[in-house]
């Protein structure tokens, strides 16, 4: 799972998204001129705005009619080529799936992680692999089989052929999915021991910002300054001493209040890593406390200290149940009060603190923004696979969209492979080892170079002697690598669509970090997608070759 | 007959290169002619003469290395024209999950015919077709006669103005191809204008009304095809009730011994000789070109000539 909190923006996003696409289409139309004139000479500038012309004239002919009777023929003929022979495949897995998931793991959170796991890997797999499959092979077997001469020379537009080979697979598919999808959660609610219903739950997180400060205390506004690195590795918390000034502070905006006060109570669950300097009393548990601010009026109520849990994923054991009126002892004074959460600490725009620190001298706590957070209402645990299944729906649609615009330029077999290398590199490490490289975060330098030290067995941290031999090898690096930032730009980020992980983890799919970027995608590559297919249909002879 | 040109290809040529685009074969060579509204026109030639091309070109699923086509006072690669253009290709390319009123049902809905014009269509063309006792079936399972026969009826679900037929009668029995080409006949009694290619000459001679004969992608002939299959330099005399004795001494022995003469005219070929002849002229002589009509002449102004361009 991804441990960071996604903000995804979605002005910012369809602004940048239309100066790419802009800076695309003004790139290919600029090479089509070119290319055109050194053909045909000043004839061809005209015939590329001929084509333009007719591909706008084509667009505004654009029939529903038509677009549904091929997106029902290619339902019909993907039926009829016994598609729905994955469905006995799919449940032959789940039949023998229960002899090794059932009790392979006795800690009721981990068991529901697994199947849960489990469950929706096989539904994407099968559905994308299903999708390749049949949508990179259906038009080229058209044109093949040349049944495509008999609706090419009917008034069909170029893009209504696409339109509605792309609908036909998607309406096939979203029905095996939901078969499947259906069966799965049957599967799971029923799979799962009794003592792990519990853990089948749709947490809905409210995050807040955060906030460090040192040791000796002194909230500053750049926190990086006051993180503590107790030498991990992994950089994603930061620590807090205990028995010091250092404290951490949530600041949580636009809570719901109302929703809360149904519940007559509010839950904070954290998620915190002890780091133990020294043995310290190896009986107990790091201890820590909350502190809860009202960020306008400055009231602060401290609660109970507890006992940090650290080794469990269930998140009863990790909520700290906070109820509608509670009393404190006041800090300096000693003296008890009563406080109402949600009137005296909560402001009115929804605005509220929590203040954390560690309690043992000389021990640490570690933290990162998503340690904390306000739990909300849950959800149904329905709503949280559902959400899942929609987002193997979302990355289907696209793997489709994908697969019907290889096939309207290539081969089958060539189709199949140019989907399955770009699904391999947007949805594994080869991204991210591309954004690397493109930010020159990577050690080693670019492709050439890393052969390079690979070929000499030279450490990647080792610097180069300026040679000729090497600055041209740097040189060319440099070239390459601005072509994958180019590239980059196209490729679209799988990994967003991968919201098993929340629910696995007994979270719900968050709308704005997850399904609305992955929506966004999606749109955003229909559009490109089909001005390539219908060229690519529009400019080719349908002839089997 | 009209003389209002459906078709009208001028300097037509198509030159198949290959990946790296060198030049692999001219498939067309300045190909010019007219085909007129409510005529049956045959296109014909051996293998590799480029009719199929042709007939491609004008579909627009091929693209001309230069030339000019027009259908329907459109250019061929105007998608519009096919609302009017009915097409029944070689091998009756269809979908063969498909049964027969479902394949009909689909082309219908691609020319946005309701769906009560579409059923209304499909039981018409498949009584008139003769598959009846087959509607239901897939199309896998219909023998080659009849994948002809629904193919002919997809191309006509639109009533079209223009029908393009790519071997109409291959496949078929006897039968069949009677029933076919009382078909075709009737398409231009209705006023619509017909192409076919075809290798079988004695059905291209029963229903075509002008042919072109193409060779190695070149026009060699073009015309009407009783003018064409006509021996100008014979006279054929077809008389009843004649002895053998009177057969030497004809026209004034037979008035001496009684006899009628029904006619006295030049006796025909058949079509399949004046192919025969074509191709091997064209073998002997590559430049002879024997056309009896050009293209921006009307049918009526019909004049032989010869053009020898060696």
């Amino acid at each position: 799972m991804n441990h960071d909190i996604i903000d995804f923006s979605l002005q910012t996003g369809v602004i940048n998204y239309l100066i790419i696409l802009s800076i695309t289409l003004a790139v290919v139309l600029g090479l089509c001129l070119v290319l055109s004139f050194l053909k045909m000479g000043p004839k061809g500038i005209g015939r590329v705005f001929q084509n333009l012309g007719n591909a706008a004239k084509d667009l505004a002919s654009t029939s529903c009619g038509r677009i549904w009777a091929i997106a029902s023929l290619t339902t019909k003929e993907t039926i009829r080529k016994r598609v729905l022979l994955v469905l006995v495949i799919f449940g032959l897995l789940f039949m023998f799936a229960g002899w090794f998931l059932g009790d392979s793991n006795e800690r009721a959170d981990l068991q529901v992680k697994v199947h849960i796991s489990f469950v929706l890997t096989v539904i994407s797999w099968m559905t994308l692999i299903l999708s390749v499959l049949i949508a990179c092979w259906g038009l080229p077997g058209d044109i093949k089989a040349k049944s495509i001469h008999t609706v090419v020379t009917k008034p069909v537009r170029r893009h209504e052929i696409v339109m509605g080979r792309i609908g036909g697979y998607i309406f096939t598919l979203t029905v095996i999915l939901l078969l499947m999808g259906s069966v799965s959660y049957i599967w799971t609610t029923r799979a799962v021991s009794e003592e792990a219903q519990s853990e089948l739950i749709c947490r809905v997180p409210h995050y807040g910002k955060l906030d460090f400060s040192g040791q000796f205390g002194g909230r500053v506004a750049e926190p990086e300054q006051k993180k503590v690195n107790v030498g991990d590795i992994w950089d994603f918390r930061s620590y807090i001493e205990g028995g010091t000034l250092a404290r951490t502070w949530w600041s949580f905006e636009g809570i719901n209040v109302s929703k809360l006060r149904q519940q007559e109570a509010m839950s904070i669950e954290y998620n915190f890593e002890a780091f133990r300097a020294h043995k310290g009393d190896l009986e107990s548990r790091l201890r820590c406390q909350m502190t809860l601010i009202n960020p306008e009026s400055g009231l602060r109520a401290p609660l109970r200290p507890f006992e940090v849990v650290e080794y469990s994923n269930r998140s009863a054991d990790k909520t700290v149940l906070i109820p509608e009126t509670f009393t404190y002892r006041e800090e300096g004074t000693g003296a008890e009060k009563s406080v109402n959460l949600f009137d005296d600490l909560i402001t009115a725009d929804g605005r509220f603190e929590v203040e954390v620190k560690c309690l043992d001298p000389g021990q640490f706590l570690g933290m990162a923004r998503p340690d904390l957070f306000i739990r909300m209402p849950d959800k149904t645990f329905f709503s949280g696979f559902a959400k899942a299944i929609f987002g193997i729906w979302l990355l289907m649609c696209l793997v489709i969209i994908f697969s019907v615009t290889a096939s309207t330029f290539t081969k089958g077999p060539v189709a199949t492979l140019l989907v399955v290398g770009l699904l391999m590199v947007g949805a594994t490490g080869l991204r991210e080892l591309m954004v690397q490289l493109i930010q020159g975060t990577a050690d080693g330098g670019g492709p050439l170079e890393a052969s390079v030290r690979m070929w000499t067995h030279m450490a990647p941290t080792v610097k180069l002697d300026p040679t000729l031999f090497n600055r041209i090898m740097m040189g060319s690096d440099q070239v390459i690598i601005a072509l994958l930032s180019a590239a980059s730009y196209i490729i679209p980020p799988l990994e967003t669509f991968n919201m098993s992980s929340y629910v696995a983890n007994g979270f719900d799919v968050p709308w704005s970090a997850t399904l609305l970027p992955s929506l966004c995608i999606v749109i955003g590559y229909i559009i490109p997608a089909l001005l390539l297919a219908y060229f690519a249909m529009r400019l080719r002879e349908m002839e089997a070759k | 007959m009209s003389q209002e040109a459906v078709i009208s290809i001028r300097n037509l040529s198509k030159v198949y290169r290959d990946f790296w685009g060198r030049k692999k074969v001219n498939a067309v060579k300045s190909l010019s002619l007219d085909v007129h509204k409510g005529e049956i026109f045959g296109l014909l030639g051996p293998n590799g003469s480029g009719k199929t091309t042709t007939m491609k070109m004008l579909l627009g699923l091929l693209f001309p290395t230069s030339g000019e086509i027009n259908v329907l006072g459109k250019p061929a690669h105007d998608v519009e024209k096919n609302e009017r253009i009915g097409y029944l290709p070689e091998e009756s390319y269809l979908y063969k999950f498909l049964n027969a009123e479902e394949t009909l049902d689909f082309y219908g809905q691609l020319f946005n015919m309701s769906a009560k014009e579409r059923k209304e269509r499909r039981d018409q063309l498949i009584e008139k077709v003769g598959i009846q006792h087959a509607r239901r079936r897939q199309l896998k399972e219909y023998s080659k006669g009849m994948t002809r026969r629904i193919g002919l009826a997809q191309a006509l679900i639109n009533n079209p103005d223009l029908v393009l037929l790519d071997e109409p009668t291959s496949g078929l029995d006897p039968l069949g191809t009677k029933d076919m080409k009382d078909l075709i006949l009737d398409l231009r009694d209705q006023g619509k204008t017909v192409v076919m290619c075809s290798h079988l000459l004695a059905d291209v001679q029963d229903v075509c009304d002008r042919i072109a004969i193409l060779y190695q992608g070149e026009l060699k002939v073009l015309g009407r095809v009783d003018e064409l299959i006509q021996a100008k330099d014979q006279t054929q005399i077809i008389s009843s009730e004649l002895s053998d004795d009177c057969l030497s001494e004809v026209k004034q022995v037979i008035e001496k011994h009684n006899g009628t003469i029904h006619s006295a005219d030049k006796p025909q070929n058949t079509l399949e000789e004046l192919f025969l002849s074509t191709v091997q002229t064209s073998i002997e002589r590559p430049g002879r070109r024997m056309v009896m009509e050009e293209p921006s002449q009307s049918t009526d102004q019909t004049s032989e000539s010869e053009n020898t361009n060696e």
